[in-house]
């Protein structure tokens, strides 16, 4: 074994905003990846459910936080607690189920049983074996450091100084989640999909921003009118089939048209701009944001924003009232989960056609998603290779040539196609792996003027 | 009832059960052989495939496994999409199967729980064992429940439930059928 230095030891090495490369065994390293679940999933705010997945007391959700589980419970007076699945007896899971609901959770190892606030209200054996001694109030289920809901999602971190949920948001992420809760009374749709792809996390999330890959990774949904592109504009040249023959590449207008929005402590926004969009897929999938309080509310710029925006660390948005979060499991296991959101008072044939396209567009079955994974796997694969993964990851395009502009609470720009949004996602993710003050973390993960 | 009139009606029986299951054999070689188009040929104009999420659920709310139409799923198709799906697969570009998967789809346990004359409900187990590249392994099991109509040229499916024997997918996709 030579002595490559630890990629822990170089986090100045690993991420370069200047020449837009990656260093590749980020996406395989054990230690980058227990560092990640120690100084960003075990401070960071974190999405665990929507406020109508658990409308009654006692209704309950497990949800992933970075390497533990806990259960998100509602509670006798109508707020929601979440505390780690695990028994303060001997560690046993004290809930076995996805989701339910519950008067209480039983351990079934011995017994010990938890009020729906995590306290410690049964212990078989209290007094002939315990003699009384044992304080029961020492022993609850262990919260959460701080739990919040910002329009209905529910966060929690294990970190009691970080800032609240809002702040933490910041105008970039709150916008993120205004993309579904202005939609109308959004409710979650029962069932929540999960899949499991083998890849490293940040393959997943990085691709949140990617607009430059569902021309070629998505070709086949093209064919087939999924994605609206106009009949006979392509790009030819560039992709060249194994045959030698010119691969029909996608042109949209959009991809001239792309509208980026950076945020402190990582969160971002990246794709096509609205009114480009809608020049493209028409006005209808858009129609609810064409009222005179959404535009308000979204205001001049935010409501430019017809792209993808992702809350650092894993939880994506997309454009259909769909939210996917990245569960990291290992170096190179990812559970992706998909929530999905409809308006209550919408018609029963708008809420079908919402659920139709969501069905079909992304999940394992997804007529896009069907395609990403494999990409994801194997761009993992080639990082554990000797030489393969000293070959950087490169993230160049539009490299120095997009002004920043700040307005609004909103740091942006406009630009073609790029890979700003994902620089700077690997940008801040070093700053958090250095675990800084909250208040350094912020004053790191603040836009330049030119990216 | 005389003996003949019961050996017939077991004799009717085993034909019946012998025609479906050969049904069934045939579309689980299309599918194998990944000749979607006549696959989805096999469907009647209104039908429905459908695949609910299923979740861990306790044994006293285990009602609430499946989700139902109307609520997520992994597909919930009708004779349109099908036929998209078939011809996306046939555009040459669907990376996900091209190099193809490798699937074998082994159908078991074949009952006729109903028949009704002009349609009959079939259930079904399956293993679909699938190989992808040098080393990708999946394998689902599930059941199926099928309903069948007797058309001109022999029996067509109106319905397909198939419910996995996974709650969290074990994995990265889905890109074949059941
Ligand atoms: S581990 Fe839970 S009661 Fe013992
Ligand atoms: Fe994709």
């Amino acid at each position: 074994m030579t002595d490559v230095p630890r990629a822990v030891d170089r986090l100045d090495d690993l991420v370069s905003l200047d020449t837009g490369e990656i260093d590749r065994t980020i996406f395989s390293d054990q230690e980058i990846f227990d560092l990640e679940m120690k100084n960003i999933f075990g401070r960071a705010w974190l999405f665990l459910c929507h406020d109508t997945q658990i409308p009654k007391r006692g209704d309950f959700f497990e949800a992933p936080m970075g390497s533990d589980n806990v259960l998100v419970v509602r509670q006798r007076d109508g707020s929601i607690r979440a505390f780690l699945n695990t028994c303060s007896h001997r560690g046993n899971a004290v809930c076995r189920a996805e989701e339910g609901n519950v008067r209480n959770f039983m351990c079934t190892y011995h017994g010990w049983t938890f009020g729906l606030d995590g306290e410690l209200v049964g212990v078989p054996g209290k007094s002939i074996f315990y003699k009384d001694k044992l304080d029961l109030s020492k022993h609850p289920l262990r919260k959460v450091a701080q739990l919040d809901t910002y329009r209905g999602f529910v966060f929690a971190t294990f970190d009691e100084t970080a800032p609240p949920l809002e702040d933490y948001l910041g105008a970039t992420g709150r916008l993120g989640l205004d993309m579904i809760a202005e939609r109308g009374d959004m409710e979650a749709v029962p069932g929540v999909q999960k899949f499991t792809v083998h890849t490293n996390w940040k393959f997943t999330v990085d691709n949140v921003f990617d607009y430059y890959h569902p021309q070629i990774t998505h070709m086949s949904a093209f064919s087939v009118g999924l994605i609206p592109a106009p009949p006979d504009d392509f790009v030819e040249g560039g992709a060249k089939s194994d045959t030698g023959a010119n691969l029909e590449v996608p042109f949209l207008p959009t991809d001239l048209h792309n509208f980026v929005v950076v945020g402190e402590y990582g969160h971002a926004i990246s794709g096509p701009d609205q009114e480009s969009l809608e020049v493209t897929a028409g006005t209808e999938p858009f129609a609810w944001r064409h009222k005179p309080e959404v535009e308000a509310r979204l205001g001049r710029h935010g409501g430019r924003v017809a792209g993808h925006p992702h809350i650092f660390p894993s939880t994506w948005v997309t454009t259909n009232a769909q939210l996917s979060l990245r569960v990291p499991r290992s170096p190179d296991v990812t559970e992706i989960w998909w929530f999905s959101f409809r308006d209550r008072n919408s018609s029963a044939d708008e809420q079908a056609a919402s659920l139709d396209s969501q069905i079909h567009f992304f999940g394992p079955a997804g007529m896009l998603e069907q395609e990403d994974g494999e990409n994801w796997a194997q761009s993992t694969l080639q990082t554990k290779g000797l030489k393969s993964r000293e070959i950087p990851q490169l993230l160049k395009m539009g490299l120095g040539t997009s002004e920043v502009v700040k307005e609004d609470g909103l740091a942006f720009m406009d630009a073609p196609i790029n890979e700003h949004a994902q620089l700077w996602t690997y940008h801040a993710w070093r700053e958090w792996l250095r675990n800084p003050s909250w208040e350094e973390l912020r004053e790191r993960t603040i836009p330049r003027d030119r990216y | 009832m005389t003996i003949e009139a019961t050996t017939k009606s077991t004799v009717d029986a085993m034909v019946l059960q012998h025609e479906v299951e050969q049904f069934l054999y045939h579309e689980a070689a299309l599918l194998d052989s990944h000749s979607y188009d006549e696959w989805v040929d096999l469907f009647t104009a209104d039908a429905h495939y459908f695949m609910p999420l299923r979740r861990t659920m306790t044994r006293r709310q285990l009602h609430l496994e499946f989700t139902k139409p109307g609520e997520m799923a992994y597909f919930d198709e009708d004779k349109n999409w099908l036929e998209i799906r078939a011809k996306k697969f046939a555009t040459g570009t669907s990376w996900a199967e091209d190099p193809p998967s490798r699937t074998r789809h082994l159908i078991t346990n074949v009952r006729i729980v109903e028949d009704d004359g002009d349609e009959l409900a079939v259930h079904s187990n399956f293993l679909l064992y699938r190989t992808r590249l040098k080393n990708d392994v999946d394998q689902w099991v599930g059941r199926r429940e099928d309903r069948l109509r007797r058309v001109g040229t022999g029996l067509a499916i109106v319905k397909r439930f198939i419910y996995l024997d996974q709650t969290v997918l074990q994995s990265g996709n889905l890109s074949t059928f059941f």
